[in-house]
């Protein structure tokens, strides 16, 4: 079988299946969480406008939130019972964060649910709706709202639908379990996104490491309307949208440009599995799965609820097995170490690793000798040992024109790499961070 | 090896020597270029630091501006009075008088005294420390103290100190360069002659501001009770001096509960 792949990019944790094996063989459990502290601003744009307060009672799947702006999504109750406070909280943002905190009074109620029935046979227009109002956000990471995704603006053509099941990050086994168990929620999901959108053919993409996922997609996918199978390269940034694009079609997606300028639409598993709930059962977006791993005692696939306190997760698992040096919200490599653990489990958490305090030391930074292996694992092809000199002598304009900084996709993949463990994504992040600010000055 | 072949080669190389030399002096007659005598002085009375904060890239241009009359003669902040009048008297201009200023940082929470949020390690920059999460200290207007201010300052001003960042009032040109590069912009110019400032830039609710440094302001007003000159004020817990009116009483300094409030040199 012919497998996808890109120029550049890693293999991190090689010798030990990528940290997976952890949690590999762990079967999704759901933990219901007594205490759960929603934010506002899990998504991407602005933060949506609660609209219930303290002493409240909720319902699970109600509108707790009501969506802000053009690129808003709404929030829903992830468990039935009392608000208790709503209050700004810092979490992994940058400000501190509006949350809603309620209290789970263990009756499991939902509110009436208005589900548009089967995925072949629901009304195609209605879908795109439902989703937003399900409060969907793409749940690999980044959280950009999906409904916004999926309706691409006119003069845009998109023929393909790429679901991504590479989970190329490491420690995490959350798509993987996800794929395994419950093969037909992502398909449907994806059918559901190919009808809404009028698109012809779906591939879903899964990293050769997931035979399991791979032959379970395989068998559901079977008999259904334009979806295939892609099998993936087993490599780091193998699930970044850019190089998923590159592996699976070939196609690049142009400078500056998003997924739909070269015809794609990029859509996590997690996402299609919650838009075949919204779409079959009327269900919003209240729970994902999550995988915890790294140094708790028990390692584990979770099914949480949103907002879920990182500290109750680390618990579900036996607690930490030893003093924990760095809590990264996402996978080691993409991930965001959280302040500490009264964060909350937000739509786009895929997975919570625990460092020790020993491999959370990072190392010294040396200096540069040049040897080149940052430009051999850049997956965009860039340039970083002379976009860090640059960064060092302020030549933003330089860096900007020239060597094109602003493609970096910060997968971190040239610092992995560095063998003088030079602190390169942190200055490519800086960077895109001052020339974004410049734009928005002009 | 003969005397005569010497002479004729000092003869040859001297005669060119002087040739190209008359050459020379007749282009420098010919290709003179008048340069206005007044620029020469301005770039003599200018700090020369080349530091652009008067908005060009660097001494030469700002003096040309200058002449040509684009510049104000009060420029050159680095230089200060002295620049000023000086550029003043070349232009033939009314002596300006301009008050000195220096950067102060509004920040007191070193080491230990602004409590942590948690420990940052790795890339060394403030600004970079600060996209994370709030910032790595409690109070999100804290100084981070990784020194993007003492890496920006041409004149050796600034020092890191307890992971506080402290300027030499001596060495400081009020160039303002760290104070567009402070993430938290903590760092302001005021008047040298203001010495009572508050070292507080905290605007959180009392008690969250209490417990994330020892010298937050609290917004308690207790200073504004005890100005007779109606010269501080709480807004958003925080205290502001208005320098105007400000006389250096330091009977703010002495009710202050938490020392927000300082005495600088």
């Amino acid at each position: 079988m012919r497998k996808y792949s890109f120029r550049g990019g890693i293999h991190p944790l090689r010798d030990t299946h990528e940290g997976k094996e952890l949690t590999r063989n762990k079967p999704i459990r759901e933990v219901v969480a007594q205490v759960v502290r929603i934010p506002m601003d899990m998504h991407i744009g602005a933060p949506s406008e609660p609209i219930v307060k303290k002493g409240d009672r909720v319902l699970i799947g109600q509108k707790i939130a009501e969506a802000v702006g053009g690129i808003g999504v709404p929030v829903h109750a992830s468990v039935s019972g009392t608000v208790t406070e709503v209050a700004a909280y810092q979490m992994m943002h940058k400000k501190p964060s509006m949350c809603i905190t309620i209290e789970n009074d263990g009756l499991e109620e939902w509110v009436q649910l208005a589900p548009l029935g089967d995925v072949e046979t629901a009304a195609a227009d209605k879908i795109i709706p439902a989703v937003k109002e399900a409060g969907i956000c793409g749940m690999g990471g980044a959280c950009f709202p999906t409904h916004i995704k999926m309706s691409p603006p006119a003069g845009k053509v998109v023929d393909t639908v790429l679901l991504n099941g590479a989970e190329c990050e490491t420690f995490l086994t959350a798509d993987f379990r996800l794929m395994l168990e419950q093969p037909e929620r992502v398909v449907n999901g994806l059918r559901a996104v190919m009808r809404a959108m009028g698109v012809k053919r779906g591939i879903i993409c899964i990293e050769d490491n997931k035979p399991e996922a791979i032959q379970a997609i395989t068998k559901a996918a079977a008999g259904r309307e334009g979806v295939e199978v892609g099998t993936l390269k087993t490599k780091y940034p193998q699930g970044g949208e850019k190089q998923l694009i590159y592996s699976v079609l070939g196609r690049e997606v142009p400078a500056g440009g998003l997924p739909m300028d070269a015809g794609v639409v990029v859509l996590n598993v997690g996402t299609a599995a919650a838009i075949a709930d919204a779409v079959i059962e009327g269900k919003p977006l209240i729970s994902r799965v999550t995988t915890i791993s790294g140094a708790v005692a028990a390692p584990d696939n979770l099914l949480l609820r949103i907002g879920t306190l990182l500290k109750d997760a680390a618990e579900a698992c036996g607690g930490y097995a030893k003093e924990p040096g760095k809590i990264f919200v996402g996978g080691s490599m993409t991930g965001v170490c959280a302040p500490n653990d009264e964060a909350s489990i937000s739509k786009a958490n895929n997975g919570l690793v625990v460092f020790d305090e020993k491999d959370a030391q990072l190392p010294d930074e040396s200096s540069c000798i040049r040897c080149g292996r940052c430009i051999d694992a850049c997956p965009v092809w860039l340039n970083p040992y002379q976009m860090k000199r640059d960064y060092q002598l302020g030549k933003l304009d330089e860096m900007e024109k020239k060597l094109h900084v602003m493609e970096c996709v910060l997968c971190g993949s040239c610092s992995y790499v560095c063998p003088a463990r030079q602190y390169l994504t942190p200055a490519f992040k800086d960077a895109k961070d001052i020339i974004t600010a410049r734009r928005m000055k002009q | 090896m003969s005397t005569n072949a010497i002479l004729y080669a000092i003869a040859v190389l001297g005669g060119l020597g002087i040739g190209f030399g008359l050459l020379l002096t007749l282009a420098d007659k010919v290709f003179y270029v008048p340069v206005d005598e007044r620029v020469v002085r301005v770039r003599e009375a200018v700090a020369g630091a080349n530091c652009g904060v008067c908005g060009y890239p660097g001494c030469d241009q700002f003096a040309e501006a200058v002449v040509r009359g684009e510049a104000p003669v009060t420029g050159c902040t680095p230089g200060g009075g002295a620049s000023a009048s000086a550029l003043a008297e070349i232009m033939g201009l009314d002596n300006v008088d301009v008050e000195p200023t220096v950067a102060r940082v509004r920040c007191q929470g070193g080491d230990g005294i602004a409590k942590d949020s948690f420990q940052y390690q790795g890339f060394k920059t403030c600004r970079h420390a600060m996209s994370l999460s709030g910032g790595p200290k409690l109070c999100p207007t804290a100084c981070v103290g990784l020194g993007d201010c003492e890496r920006v300052c041409q004149f050796d001003a600034i020092r890191m100190v307890n992971g506080l960042s402290v300027i030499d009032p001596d060495k400081c040109t009020a160039c303002g360069a760290c104070i567009t590069e402070c993430p938290n912009s903590l760092i302001k110019l005021l008047p040298r002659a203001a010495t009572v400032t508050v070292r507080c830039m905290n605007t959180q609710a009392p008690k969250p501001a209490n417990l994330s440094c020892d010298h937050a302001c609290i917004g308690c007003k207790r200073c504004e009770k005890a100005c007779e000159y109606d010269a501080i004020h709480v807004t958003n817990f925080l205290a502001e001096i208005d320098v105007e009116k400000c006389t250096l009483c330091e009977a703010c300094v002495a009710v202050c509960p938490k020392q927000s409030i300082t005495v600088s040199k």
